[in-house]
């Protein structure tokens, strides 16, 4: 017979412990046992998806089926999303959020890369004064930012223009793309441009053919995400456009807010419209997010 | 033709001086290695040759035109880094191809050299594979079949075996060395590993503190250090240092005598000096080995015993009152012998030792440099070699 108690650890002298090493284990088992993590992800998922479906089944329903009391609709119907894409002309604004982000997009990835590269390479008086000066641009509420950007556009003559809304979102999202583009670029080992300047690169050729073909996952990343920021970007867009000639799809959503009334089937269509093409670029595009954001924390 | 030439150079980085004044002169053909502590400047010097970086004052030469400020793809120069530095996205004949590519080489001449370059490396009929598919070895093979495919005047390579296991890093450094005998090209070769500097080099360059404290054939850096730092720098394990100084009858120090004639060293009595010797030159008393010149016998106590296979390594402490120190073996009061493998050796025993007087060093204490590398000459008093005494004074 041992006379050793087994319901202790051995070797350890649990007698100075308030809660003992065991008890502790057993409730982290709990919270980590896939029961618990299942609840907790699907709790989770519902409260992305309950208002989502919801909206679905609005947007199929006629505006005066609304305050029905079914959750499904009676009689389901396209006539809503025929109403707001041709009646009151919004594949206008969809085309706009297209111009807008994609423009935004190749502005963007235009001026971060070789931005993020200058700073992740080259050491020169003030860089990261400079660098601390970008990303403090970005750290302004934004709505405190509307008023001059406003006259700004006025005075220029860009309200209510394409270029004027996406001068605001290259401003918007810029310093953020530069930020993540030094810290791609920091991952990639600094030898590769030296060996390739050695091997008869300029610094401009170095970039080109080794820097940039690296980058790549870190290019496409932050180009997805600023696709998606400027297309659902509101605040700005909704100052600087007035009509449908440059409104995108995100303000125009809002547009059926109206003094007295929501028209919410037609809201709820916008909406779906909306969303489609991010949803699309999430579900094709996300692994190059994923690999494009976290390569850096790896590698560096 | 692949000579190069260092005059003057200095780098500074702010209120840091990374190299001072540097002055090396490489011949043609020759292989050199520079060698040093981490951050002692060695690295910093290659990448000025290389172009990678931009002396603060000074030129460098190379193959005969002063190539200080032109960018590196101007130099004639292929570098090997240490983290190999291969293209990712590009498989190995692009890999190796890549400068000729640059320069616009006909594509008929570019398959010519990087078939000749993958046979030279032993890498032929791998040309296809990317290189997250080899292993270490084969990757630096690639690294340097791209140096070698551009015929370059000059290779310059940054600790390129640090990266890799023991047993590969030994293997390599043979092919580096028939690859020199063959390519006949100028090598600078930067690495920490002392053991590579003496196997590999026709001469070696050892810098500390971003200053050069010697350029000679290894050998010659290992039996005639120019001051303590080389001396304690070359050579596995370290040289034993001693301090003491200088007396009418030769050097005393708290712990052991050496008699010889200072005027034939030139230093005088109350001189500060360092006497080094290294472990294979220190002998067991009782082991009988006839040494040419031997000094009297030294009384010590072993201590720590390291057997290492084809020798053993004893630490004897000269005092009782001090204990071994396996950090600084150079240690004032403690020797470090190295005895063959077969020798009955036990820890905590007495061993009388004698030194061999033609491999004492001796330094200035307070410059370093060496003032003479054998104590053969007659002593003062008897005149005649092998008889002068050494006394413990434990």
């Amino acid at each position: 017979m041992s006379n050793v108690d087994e319901t202790r650890t051995p070797g350890i002298d649990e007698s100075h412990e308030r809660v003992s090493y065991r008890s502790r284990q057993q409730f982290w088992d709990l919270i980590e046992s896939p029961y618990v993590v299942h609840a907790v992800l699907a709790f989770a998922m519902m409260t992305v998806l309950v208002p989502f479906g919801w909206e679905l089944i609005t947007s199929f329903k006629a505006n005066s089926a609304i305050y029905n009391l079914n959750y499904l609709p009676a009689n389901p119907t396209l006539q809503t999303y025929y109403n707001v894409l041709i009646g009151e002309g919004y594949w206008k604004a969809i085309l706009n959020s297209l111009l807008i982000s994609t423009s935004t997009t190749v502005i963007v990835l235009a001026l971060a890369t070789p931005a993020g590269y200058a700073f992740s390479r080259f050491r020169f008086r003030f860089d990261n004064l400079l660098f601390i000066g970008v990303i403090f641009s970005r750290l302004f509420p934004p709505i405190g930012l509307v008023v001059p950007y406003y006259q700004i556009m006025a005075r220029v003559g860009l309200l209510d223009d394409l270029l004027g809304v996406t001068i605001a979102q290259v401003y918007l999202w810029l310093p953020l793309m530069i930020y993540i583009m030094r810290n791609f670029f920091i991952s990639i080992p600094e030898e590769l441009d030296e060996s390739a300047r050695v091997d008869g690169c300029t610094r401009l050729q170095a970039f080109r053919k080794v820097a940039l073909p690296l980058a790549r996952p870190g290019i496409a990343a932050c180009g997805i995400l600023t696709f998606l920021y400027s297309w659902r970007e509101f605040l700005f867009s909704l100052i600087v456009t007035s009509t449908l000639d440059a409104m995108p799809i995100s303000v125009a959503v809002f547009k059926f807010v109206g003094d007295v009334s929501v028209s919410w089937a037609s809201m709820a269509a916008a909406s779906i419209l909306a969303i489609i093409p991010t949803v699309f670029i999430v579900v094709f595009f996300q692994r190059y997010i994923v690999t494009g954001l976290t390569s850096g924390a790896l590698k560096g | 033709m692949g000579d190069v030439k260092l005059e003057n150079v200095t780098k500074r980085y702010e209120d840091v001086t990374a190299v001072d004044n540097m002055n090396i002169q490489i011949h043609d053909g020759e292989f050199v290695c520079l060698v040093g502590p981490s951050g002692c400047g060695k690295s910093t010097t290659m990448e000025m040759v290389a172009g990678l970086t931009m002396p603060t004052e000074g030129t460098v030469h190379i193959a005969g035109r002063e190539v200080t400020n032109l960018p590196p793809k101007d130099r004639g120069v292929a570098m090997v880094f240490q983290n190999i530095a291969l293209f990712p996205h590009m498989d190995v004949y692009d890999n190796i191809s890549f400068g000729l590519r640059l320069r616009n080489f006909e594509k008929d001449e570019i398959d010519r050299r990087v078939d000749k370059a993958a046979e030279v490396v032993q890498l032929e009929g791998m040309l296809d594979r990317m290189p997250d598919e080899m292993s270490g070895g084969q990757r630096q093979r690639v690294a340097i079949a791209r140096a070698i495919v551009r015929q370059p005047d000059v290779f310059l390579m940054d600790e390129p075996l640090a990266n890799l296991d023991a047993k590969l890093r030994v293997h390599m450094r043979t092919e580096l060395q028939r690859l020199h005998k063959d390519l006949e090209t100028t090598v600078i070769y930067v690495t920490h590993d002392q053991a590579e500097a003496m196997t590999m080099s026709d001469r070696i360059a050892i810098i500390d503190g971003g200053q050069l404290q010697q350029i000679d054939p290894p050998l010659e850096c290992y039996n005639q250090p120019a001051n303590l730092f080389v001396a304690g720098f070359i050579g596995s394990p370290s040289m034993n240092f001693v301090e003491g100084e200088v007396t009418e009858n030769g050097f005393t120090s708290e712990y052991m005598d050496v008699e010889f004639d200072p005027s034939n060293y030139g230093v005088s009595a109350g001189d500060k000096v360092t006497l080094g010797v290294r472990p294979e030159d220190i002998y067991p008393a009782e082991s009988g080995r006839s040494i040419s010149s031997p000094t009297g016998e030294i009384r010590t106590k072993t201590d720590v015993i390291e057997p290492m296979g084809d020798e053993i390594f004893i630490y004897l402490l000269l005092s009782e009152e001090v204990e071994t120190d396996l950090e600084d073996p150079a240690a004032s009061n403690q020797l470090l012998i190295s005895v063959p493998p077969d020798s009955d050796v036990e820890e905590d025993q007495d061993m009388s030792v004698v030194l061999d007087r033609n491999k004492i060093h001796l330094f200035d204490t307070e410059s370093g440099q060496a003032i003479e590398h054998s104590l053969v000459a007659s002593p003062a008093a008897s005149g005649a070699s092998g008889t002068s005494g050494a006394e413990s004074d434990d």
